[in-house]
């Protein structure tokens, strides 16, 4: 089928192509205009903007701790509307199903799940894969198991510590590779409660630095596109500023990508010992290429934090609202998940203040990644205001005033003028994605590309236009008009399949029967074990 | 051979899905419960929302107690694998379902490897009447035991390590305090099975008491395995746990409302769909019509239908919740047959209730 996208405002900052024209797609891909072609279907674009589907490269939506915050809260997310009647299951206050179908009203088509315990990895997939319309992706967490801690330990080769990571990524169906307070979970079974990047994991004698770095080198020498994904230590501790620059110093010229950059940028100036570090940082991440980052942001409202730093969320207990709390030891990380509420009180306003810092002082939009960390700055649907926030100082201002004078006081935003542009907005949320995942089919509006494209009605109140787009084509479908899900289809996770490495999985047979007493097949699954229809989709390391 | 039934007498399963599809459109009321793997639940919860029906699994008592812990409290706890690498001390909280006992008796056989004492000492927590579990072969369990039940023993357990008075000291109570005192990763194995909810926070409160300066925690040993995969599954679809209903169009969780079984007795249900191929269906009575998906090579007693399914891992793959592994895992067919999965025939059924939406499993 042959679909003519007429009239629309272009914005593909990978192709240079911006303003007026058509977007020309047959079946799956976006093509060249077809000489004398007549379309099947046109879509009236004009007065709309048109950019490629948005990606999402740090959103907790599914796997063990998403779903046990889910059971944790059922008061929280109480459905109250009868169904739409194309989309099953999608009204529930917060399913897989409506997961995806929000996300795709919103003009995303690609979501990453930033956090799979390796143990739990068929949990994850058959979770996402209840998540309709959007692909996803997930990175496998690894840097608390024992089987790496040890290899470090006993001093193994590079390449056999290569193998069990090519082994992870691929037998778990992951994009790449995530390490979490690397250490502290291991240390906090041996009843340790802070953990520094030069602390040692006690009875493995490795450091969390060194763990970085090994978990760092074997990524970038099996050639995963996305570079190591790192959860710094001393999240959301006064101070924790100075661990995020030794992290991004320890970087040493080789990519490496830092989470929610925003729960770290805390200083401790001022009469609370709390203060922003976001200015800092962000000259740094400015003059250090080859770090990535993304926000975090906070935005007012109840939410739920959920982590796989298992140490820190034990620490935050105290602070649950409503008071109840799940730590979890896990085989590897585990996780803890504190519901809580952001007040525009002090350290509320600290916190929303220093993530917009952040997104405005960091110049470059090809390594600064738009999130709130789902959900645990703010839930996914906070991003059309968030946008808004990014796009309009009016917006800031008027948001600042409703905050605490005294965190603003304290804060560079409001003599910050910059706006982002839509090419900006394009690069941040669609462009980079793309290349930072390897995901070379998407990101962008040129012949070739997966036909992923939110069209969005221009209208003067941001939040809304980016809140329901008018058109949203997933491979080719037309899925969103109006805002509203028009065609119900699936999705697939994307994963690398490096080979696996026969020596290792006859280790990993050997460790598992005689550490668990388990055969190796209790971690392992078929695809058919899913039971979708083609529910991957593989993506080539780089060579 | 035979594998539908309408009433007593032989037909298409096609024909008994059709017939299934009509008495389930026509209910005012229908309830639903299972006990089946990962892809039968997905496939029964989307048949629940298309007929408004509520669901709950065989085994709802024990899961809803577990369930309402999580919803109600939170909880420490920790992975299977940790505890068998990990676990200095394992005190037994009550009676533990026989499914997970020889999870137990292999905590016996073996010592923590990554314990620097390389040793592993043993406790029960219960009534006087509390049996020595045999389970733990020629290991002995040291029992600890108050007045006032699993409860009040955990209360005594917890105000003792406080230095608060009791009424009535717990059994060995030194013992325990001894080896609570050195242990570096103590845990607790519970399940809603042998436990009252009342317990269960007592369990927890001694656990987040002991944390505020070493480390323990508690192995959840569910009531039903298959039971807490219905549980991970119905959460990630409609955001509850079973005992979930559709009655109004959206998923609403009641754990009072939708127990199946009180709904059945108290006369609100007026249809019951029953799939399980490991247990025969209770008795109806109140005139509430059956439809049975079970195996079986005879019309289930009293059904108005009844259709044939293949049991988990044995006559087809399947994804399951695995105690032992403290997550979901595929597990192979062990005796293939041609009888069909849950999942496929609750599908079936489904497909014959026109609706607008696509079935979303
Ligand atoms: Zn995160």
């Amino acid at each position: 089928m042959l679909t003519k996208i007429a009239g629309g405002e272009i914005i593909d900052p990978v192709n240079g192509r911006f303003g007026k024209g058509d977007l020309w797609i047959r079946d799956e891909q976006i093509v060249e205009p077809p000489a004398g072609g007549d379309a099947d279907r046109t879509i009236d674009a004009s007065g709309c903007f048109v950019m490629a589907g948005a990606i999402d490269i740090h959103s907790h939506i599914g796997g063990g701790n998403v779903n046990t915050a889910r059971l944790l809260l059922p008061e929280q997310h109480a459905a109250h509307m009868a169904r739409p009647a194309a989309t099953p299951l999608s009204n529930a206050g917060w399913s897989t199903f409506e997961t995806g179908c929000l996300y795709a009203k919103m003009g995303f088509t690609t979501v990453v799940e930033p956090a799979m315990s390796p143990g739990a990895a068929l949990h994850t997939h058959l979770e996402l894969a209840d998540i309709p319309i959007i692909d996803k992706a997930t990175l496998a967490i690894l840097g608390n198991d024992d089987f790496l801690l040890s290899m470090i330990r006993d001093s193994s080769s590079q390449q056999m510590i290569e193998d069990y990571v090519a082994w992870t990524v691929g037998s778990t169906r992951a994009l790449g590779v995530k390490v979490i307070n690397a250490g502290a979970a291991a240390a906090f079974k041996e009843n340790v409660r802070t953990f520094a990047l030069d602390d040692v994991v006690p009875t493995y004698g490795v450091s969390s630095r060194k763990i970085v770095k090994t978990l760092q080198a074997a990524v970038d020498r099996l050639g995963i596109p996305h570079p190591l994904h790192v959860h710094c230590n001393n999240l959301g501790a006064p101070g924790a500023a100075d661990t995020a620059a030794a992290t991004i110093s320890a970087s040493e010229g080789v990519p490496l990508h830092l989470a929610h950059l925003q729960f770290y940028s805390y200083g401790t100036e001022g009469k609370r010992k709390f203060s922003s570090a976001a200015a800092r940082l962000a000259e740094l991440i400015n003059t250090t290429p080859q770090v990535t980052i993304d926000i975090g942001q906070v935005m007012f409202g109840q939410t739920v934090t959920i982590s796989s730093d298992v140490m820190r969320q034990f620490s935050a207990r105290g602070s649950a609202s409503p008071k109840k709390t799940v730590i979890h030891d896990g085989d590897g990380n585990g996780g803890g998940i504190v519901p809580y509420r952001y007040r525009q009180d002090f350290y509320g306003t600290m916190q929303w203040a220093i993530g917009l810092e952040l997104f405005l002082l960091i110049d470059d939009p090809w390594r600064v990644f738009f999130t709130t960390d789902h959900p645990n700055g703010a839930p996914f649907t906070a991003y059309p205001a968030l946008f808004e926030l990014l796009m309009s100082r009016d917006a800031r201002d008027e948001m600042s005033a409703g905050g605490s004078n005294g965190a603003m006081a304290l804060s560079t935003l409001s003599s910050i003028a910059r706006e982002y542009t839509l090419e900006e907005i394009a690069v941040m949320t669609r462009a980079a994605p793309a290349k930072l995942l390897g995901l070379d089919d998407r990101g962008h509006l040129g012949p070739g590309a997966l036909a992923d494209i939110s069209i969005y009605r221009k209208g003067k109140d941001i939040a809304k236009m980016f809140g329901a787009a008018a058109f949203v084509f997933k491979n080719g479908d037309l899925v969103v008009k109006d805002g509203e899900i028009s065609h119900y289809r699936w999705g697939r996770a994307l994963r690398l399949n490096p080979p696996p490495d026969k020596a290792m999985v006859r280790r990993l047979r050997e460790y598992h029967e005689r550490r668990y007493g388990l055969s190796l097949d209790w971690f392992t699954f078929p695809d058919s074990a899913v039971a979708r229809e083609q529910p991957f989709g593989e993506v080539a390391c780089r060579s | 051979m035979a594998v539908a039934w309408i009433g007593n007498r032989e037909t298409l399963v096609e024909h008994a899905c059709e017939q299934a599809a009509m008495l389930l459109q026509s209910s005012r009321c229908p309830v639903i419960s299972f006990d089946t793997d990962i892809h039968g639940t997905r496939a029964a919860i989307a048949l629940a929302e298309r007929v408004g029906a509520a669901y709950d699994h065989v085994e709802g008592a024990g899961l809803s107690r577990e369930t309402a812990l999580f919803t109600d409290k939170g909880a420490m706890i920790v992975a299977p694998g940790e505890v068998r690498r990990r676990a200095d001390v394992v005190a037994i909280v009550g009676e533990l379902p026989a499914v997970h006992h020889s999870f137990v008796a292999e905590l016996a056989d073996t010592v923590p490897d990554l314990s620097a004492t390389n040793a592993r000492e043993f406790f029960l927590i219960g009534d006087e009447g509390t049996k020595v579990s045999t389970f733990l072969g020629s290991r002995k369990a040291t029992p600890l035991s108050s007045d006032g039940g699993l409860s009040g023993t955990l209360a005594a357990l917890r105000a003792q390590r406080a230095g608060r008075r009791v009424s009535k000291q717990v059994s060995n109570f030194d013992d325990f305090a001894r080896a609570l005192g050195t242990a570096k990763f103590p845990v607790f194995l519970f399940s809603g099975h042998g436990a009252d909810g009342l317990a269960l926070e007592m369990l927890q409160g001694l656990i987040a008491d002991i944390n505020r300066k070493s480390r323990a925690s508690a192995l959840h040993l569910p009531a039903s395995e298959s039971g807490w995969g219905s549980v991970l599954a119905s959460t990630w679809m409609t955001g509850f746990a079973p005992r979930t209903g559709f009655a109004r169009g959206f998923p609403e969780y009641d754990p009072w409302r939708f127990d199946v079984e009180r709904a059945l007795a108290s006369g609100e249900a007026d249809l019951h769909l029953w799939i399980s191929a490991g247990s025969a269906p209770p008795a109806e009575d109140n005139g509430v019509k059956l439809i049975a998906l079970a195996k079986t090579a005879e019309p289930v007693a009293g059904a108005e239908i009844t259709i044939a399914i293949g049991e988990v891992g044995v006559d087809h793959e399947a994804v399951v919740y695995s105690g032992r592994t403290g997550t979901l895992a595929a597990i192979k067919a062990q005796g293939a047959s041609e009888l069909p999965s849950a999942a496929a025939v609750i599908r079936l059924v489904a497909d014959k209730i026109p609706a607008e939406a696509a079935l979303p499993c």
